[in-house]
């Protein structure tokens, strides 16, 4: 038995001890097929999934490889029946492949008879295939790619996709490196996006995801279609593509709200794709409007639905996904895997930390006792109004306050849910707020200000959780969010991740109501950054308000 | 009684007592009961079970020599039985003998009866004798289509059909004609057992398979089996543990004919983490074990075995499961659906003759074969040859697959651990190989803690009360939660007991989040206070709920105040009631649904444990057993030979007899059944009857004893003990 650094748990998690000596190499090896699920200070979790498996198959290892480095790192025996179904999984890749033919467009192949009968009996998959042209062929119906590989997928038989990737139309795109060097954790990033073809790249707030985008262009070196999620976060995407690329201002295009514009470059927001005009969505031409040869999604956790269906329309181009936290609370992982594509790359967030390319974060739960008036209103409120009484109370709202004074010398953002809650704080604060009415200009206006530091506090809405680069931003004070929501935790603290002039740290204030359901969502919403090794501290709002 | 069998059991008598030592030692039926004497012997060695389990005891090829010894015309000479076998078959011949499927007279040898009845009309697929005159020479003419009818027939079976006898066609016809064929019907015809065995090219068999095959199978290093195997091992006793306590938690209701339903299967198997087939076999284990049982109300349990067991050493539990495991007649595969039939685990139904000769056979196979992980096909193949007759190919599949289950094999390939267990050795190995405890656990931000290693028993108990597990196998990982703090403090530990607790079990600092929830929830842990009584007062009058708290006369009712105007008592509401009403005061009954029980935290059935019975294979006795039944055969056989026979007398014939010989005194002869059907003459000098019962002193044993009167079949005075004891030659 050997005093190996890798746990195998019959439930198919491994949980690495990170402070064994091998753990780095070992961390290499699984990799390349488990699913990083958690990792918090000590042990890592990994998952093997069917997914992970299949995705380690299609970029050249096999069940023997897989299974030699589980046994040659376990501190414990493995299970045999886990390495008899990782071999038995990892069988099933490949059985079925799609390719491209002449004449029939594109097929789906197997050599093994059995399997194709299996899968063509399948109510969902039956309709998408068309004429079987001998024992081992049929016909995919055209357009169907994306579904098929899903419905597959789904069956149990994952299909190989031999049927490649149109190049679309060239375009020339290059990385400019003057004063700048793209970091190797974001050249890993991209080549691994490339080789695999399409997939998901995972990197913590503020670890320059855009560099991955551009480095990914710039393999394309085509016409690119660029989802973000809204006006301001285009326009910084566009900042950045002019300053990382040799890009000019005429091939960049943006298709929003407020200007049409389509360029071999188009930066498009996910609201004006998803916008109906008659019952239909209007804009969703755009996907054709060009001979897309790499089609880039940012925070591909928020993908709206409509876009889904599109894209399994497109799966001959190539998709990239970028997102820090693909959790959604709505379960819809598997779907954005199996439509964009598999993991590509993912990085534990304390290890960019520990590179210095984002700010250290010190994260601190500050707990309000409520008035003995408020806890009296709470506990009579509706079930449906709960949270949002005991997130905006009065007690919250005095802290919020010291704690922002307290920090008067640094660049503060307050976010919140509640617009009236942001415009109490925003008046007893004086400072400006940002939501959803305040005008595209003003907003960018107001972020200006706050970049140069003529502004040192804002409040803001959700609005303010995504994409908006404010590299100076050192505190935030989170006084009330979307209920549990694990992502938007993790994007709010993204927002202050930005690594400072100074070398400081970053603060994370989260105002929580002790005893009521704002303590059991903080809980959640914690979690996600628990498992990346953020540990929260606890303080009394008693120790802030003291303090002043 | 049949002739044969008296002249089998003359040839017994002869066999020396090592010999007979040695069928006992083949036939273990045989002794148990000890036959009283040489007939009853052979009339055992012949009936149809004992046959049957001896038959079934043969290999293929020995099985194949009864056939063999079964075609020939009796009596037949050893030569006459190699002739259409082979040279080596003397020994099997030999071996025959020696389990007394045959025996001897003069030189020759026998079949004993009914064994020609269990191997069937057409043994080795051969047709019936000829009655008619042999002509051999006739098979020289055979025109060439009838050549293809015997071709078919040869090699059985030997009867073939036609539309009709009077138009056989010309192929068949020729054969009739020739009676190289008989007519056994108006449609059936066969080749008769001397043209069989002459187109046989004069043997019985085609392959005389006087060996196993090679197992065939991939070579795999007996370390990495035996990691695997401890793997299995650490693997099956914590499936055990996980399905008892999942029991005691959520106990299932049994199924009318017992057994766990199949829902009930489903959802443990889930929470097991294992497909069904594997739950059932665990919940199997248990059951055999004891440790799991189904309640008089039908609720199935663990039982207080379980406690203890959970406190032994690692080898023990394993040990406890797997020996049982290799006796059971409990085929735990035929757990799910057969044909519409739901076969459930602990029920009534699993029960298979042969299936653990078959596991027995199966080790053994792997036994011999060392570092072979086998091809089921091959090995299927080889314990067929062992047991033809009762091979189940299921069977071994099963037994292959429980066996992987318990770690006595590991990739296949019987471990070290389950040899040692076969071998019956001292030690098992098994507390070695597996990992050591850990004493320490490892607490992270995310409010987990992970065990690296196996956990001693005490603090796995003790974090079990305040955490829950997220994921097992050589490691646990235990997750912090509300609920999980609260149930350790329901568990009557305090907040501060469990920080103490976990700081000194973590190598880790304690994060400051687990703190605080900790705090928090023993801080609010017990706000709410709720208890047990059976009956309460309740009065919105205040000053009569004092009145009454402080009356000497109630005092005995022992009423507790609970609120200004509630107090409540032990007693029953009956009772509460009619000594209030005796006291002067006006009560009236509530309706008691209010009254809230707790459930107790362990459930335990306060039935015995009731594992099930098992079918065994006889083994092999102990020598001394089979030496005692030697000497009882042969004693038994000189008193017989002074037994009178005794008339037989009715029952009513009886009691007056003896009624009349307590009157006189004398002693007698009666003829006795015993518990086993045996009848053996007892001398005894009768003292009284009564409910019908005959008491007497056995003049054998010298002792007072109870006969019953229904057993007695004959009654006789004896001869004067005198004349006796010259008669036995004392």
């Amino acid at each position: 038995m050997s005093d190996g650094p890798l746990i195998v748990q019959s439930d198919k998690t491994l949980l690495l001890d990170i402070d064994h000596i091998l753990s780095d190499e070992c961390r290499r090896a699984i990799a390349a097929f488990a699913e990083l699920e958690k990792s918090p200070e000590h042990i890592h979790t990994y998952r093997l999934t069917p997914l992970g498996l299949w995705n380690a198959r299609a970029s050249g290892h096999d069940a023997e490889q897989v299974i030699d480095v589980l046994i040659k790192y376990s501190r414990y025996a493995v299970p045999h029946a886990l390495l008899v179904d990782i071999a038995e999984t990892m069988s099933r890749y490949g059985r079925l492949r799609l390719e491209a033919h002449p004449v029939h467009g594109l097929i789906l192949v197997s050599n093994d008879a059995a399997v194709l009968k299996e899968v063509t009996r399948g109510k969902k998959v039956a309709p998408m295939l068309g004429l079987q042209l001998d024992d081992e062929t049929i016909v995919v119906h055209p357009g169907q790619r994306g579904f098929l590989k899903q419905a597959l997928l789904k069956l149990g038989w994952p299909a190989e996709d031999f049927a490649g990737y149109v190049d679309g139309e060239h375009h020339e795109i290059s990385l400019r490196e003057d004063g700048w060097k793209i970091r190797k954790y974001q050249e890993l990033a991209a080549e691994g996006f490339w080789h695999g073809g399409s997939g998901v790249v995972v990197l913590p707030c503020g670890a320059g995801k855009t560099i991955v985008g551009a480095a990914a262009m710039a393999h394309a070196k085509a016409t690119t279609l660029i989802l973000v999620t809204n006006t301001v976060a285009a326009r910084q995407w566009r900042e950045e593509l002019l300053r990382r690329t040799d890009l000019n201002e005429d091939d960049i295009g943006e298709y929003s709200g407020a200007k049409k514009e389509i360029r071999p470059v188009t930066i498009a927001t996910y609201q004006v794709m998803t916008t109906k005009k008659g019952g239909v969505y209007a804009h969703l031409d755009l996907f054709d409007a060009i001979d897309w040869g790499l089609i880039i999604y940012d925070e591909v956790h928020l993908l709206p639905a409509p876009i889904f269906r599109f894209t399994a329309d497109i799966q001959s181009r190539r998709r990239l996904g970028l997102t820090a936290t693909l959790v959604r609370e709505d379960g819809m992982e598997g779907e954005v895997f199996s439509l964009i594509g598999p993991k590509r790359f993912d990085v534990p967030w304390k290890e960019i930390e520990a590179q210095g390319y984002i700010a250290p974060a010190d994260c601190v739960e500050v707990r309000i006792t409520l008035t003995d008036e408020e806890r009296l209103n709470y506990a009579t409120a509706e079930q449906e109004d709960r949270y949002r009484f005991c997130s905006t109370s009065q007690t919250k709202k005095a802290v919020a306050v010291a704690l922002a004074k307290q920090h008067a010398n640094d660049q503060v953002l307050v976010i919140g849910q509640y617009i009236d809650q942001l415009d109490q704080l925003s008046e007893a604060l004086g400072v400006p707020v940002i939501k959803g009415d305040t005008p595209i200009k003003e907003r960018e206006r107001l972020y200006a200000l706050f970049r140069s530091g003529e502004i040192k506090c804002l409040v803001v809405s959700k609005v303010a959780n995504f994409s908006i680069d404010l590299p100076e931003a050192t505190i935030a004070i989170q006084v009330s969010g979307t209920f549990g929501s694990r992502q938007e935790e993790a994007q709010r603290l993204g927002r202050i991740l930005r690594p400072k002039a100074d070398g400081r740290g970053a603060r994370f204030y989260s105002l929580v109501a002790r005893d009521t359901i704002d303590q059991d969502f903080a809980q959640n919403r914690q979690r996600f950054l628990a498992e990346q090794g953020y540990a929260y501290r606890i303080i009394d709002a008693d120790e802030v308000i003291n303090k002043n | 009684m049949s002739t044969a069998a008296i002249t089998f059991a003359d040839e017994l008598r002869a066999r020396s007592d090592q010999d007979l030592a040695m069928i006992f030692q083949f036939r273990p039926d045989l002794v148990s009961p000890v036959p009283n004497d040489f007939s009853s012997l052979a009339a055992r060695a012949t009936s149809t079970p004992s046959l049957v389990r001896a038959l079934d005891s043969l290999n293929l090829w020995h099985y194949q020599i009864v056939e063999a010894a079964c075609v020939l015309p009796e009596p037949f000479k050893k030569s006459e039985l190699i002739a259409v076998t082979n040279e080596e078959s003397a020994t099997a011949l030999d071996y025959l003998w020696q389990m007394g499927l045959l025996y001897k007279e003069g030189n020759n040898f026998r079949t004993p009866t009914n064994l020609k009845l269990l191997i069937g009309d057409e043994p080795a697929g051969l047709g019936p004798q000829s009655v008619g005159k042999i002509d051999f020479t006739k098979l020289k003419d055979v025109p060439k289509s009838s050549l293809d009818v015997l071709a078919k027939l040869t090699w059985g079976p030997p009867r073939g059909s036609i539309s009709n006898i009077k138009k056989p066609g010309n192929a068949i016809g020729w054969l009739l004609e020739n009676n190289i064929l008989v007519a056994l019907d108006s449609h059936t015809v066969a080749l008769p057992r001397e043209f069989g065995i002459k187109l046989r090219q004069g043997k019985v068999h085609r392959d005389l398979v006087t060996k196993p095959s090679n197992l065939e199978g991939k070579k795999i290093d007996q370390k990495q089996v035996d990691l695997a195997a401890i793997a299995n091992v650490s693997t099956i006793l914590r499936w055990c543990e996980e399905l008892l306590h999942n029991l005691s938690d959520e106990p299932p209701t049994a199924l009318r004919t017992g057994g766990i339903g199949v829902r009930d299967l489903k959802r443990i198997a889930e929470h097991m983490g294992v497909d069904e087939a594997c739950a059932g076999f665990v919940a199997e284990l248990c059951y055999l074990s004891g440790l799991v049982v189904v309640d008089p109300d039908d609720q199935i349990l663990p039982t207080s075995a379980f406690d203890i067991w959970l406190t032994k050493s690692a080898e023990e539990r394993w040990y406890s499961l797997s020996i049982l495991w290799l006796d059971t007649s409990r085929a735990s595969g035929l757990i799910g659906k057969i044909s519409d039939k739901n076969i459930a685990p602990l029920g009534p139904e699993l029960d298979r003759a042969g299936v653990s000769l078959i596991r027995r056979t199966t080790l053994k196979v792997l036994i011999e074969n060392p570092e072979i992980s086998p091809k089921i096909e091959s090995l299927q193949e080889i314990v067929k040859w062992w047991n033809p007759q009762r091979v189940n190919n299921d069977f071994i599949f099963w037994n292959l697959r429980e066996a992987e289950w318990l770690g006595i094999t590991g990739q296949g390939v019987i471990s070290t651990f389950g040899v040692n267990l076969l071998n019956s050795s001292e030690t098992l190995g098994v507390e070695a190989a597996l990992p050591k405890p850990v004493d320490h656990i490892l607490i992270q931000a995310d409010n987990s803690a992970v065990a690296p290693g196996p956990l001693t028993a005490e603090l796995s108990a003790e974090l079990g009360t305040i955490a829950d597990i997220e994921s097992r196998g050589g490691a646990t990982v235990y997750r912090f939660s509300e609920a999980s703090i609260r149930r350790g403090l329901d568990h009557g530990k305090t907040g501060e007991q469990i920080k103490t607790f976990l700081t000194k079990t973590s190598k880790t600092p304690m994060p400051q989040p687990l703190d605080y929830l900790i705090a928090d929830v023993a801080k609010r842990h017990g706000r709410l206070r709720v208890g047990t009584a059976h009956t309460y007062i309740r009065c919105e009058d205040e000053g009569l709920v004092q009145q009454i708290l402080h009356d000497k006369k109630c005092e005995h009712l022992r009423l507790r105040k609970i609120a200004s105007q509630v107090l409540v008592t032990e007693l029953e509401l009956t009772e509460v009631i009619s000594e209030l009403r005796e006291y002067g005061y006006l009560p009236a009954a509530e309706n008691a649904s209010g009254v809230l029980l707790s459930q107790p935290n362990l459930r335990r059935s306060k039935s015995r444990p009731k594992p099930p019975r098992i079918i065994s294979e006889f083994t092999a006795p102990k020598e001394a057993i089979v030496l005692a039944a030697v000497k009882t055969i042969r004693a038994g056989e000189r008193s017989r030979k002074v037994e009178p026979i005794i008339p037989g007398t009715s029952s009513n014939e009886t009691l007056a007899l003896i009624n009349q010989y307590i009157d006189e005194k004398r002693t007698l002869v009666i003829s006795y059944a015993d518990n086993n059907g045996g009848v053996s003459n007892r001398i005894i000098e009768p003292i009284s009857i009564s409910l019908g019962t005959l008491t007497a002193r056995d003049e054998t044993t010298g002792e007072i004893a109870q006969f019953r009167i229904p057993r007695i079949n004959g009654v006789a005075p004896s001869l004067t003990i005198s004349e006796n004891k010259a008669d036995l030659g004392l």
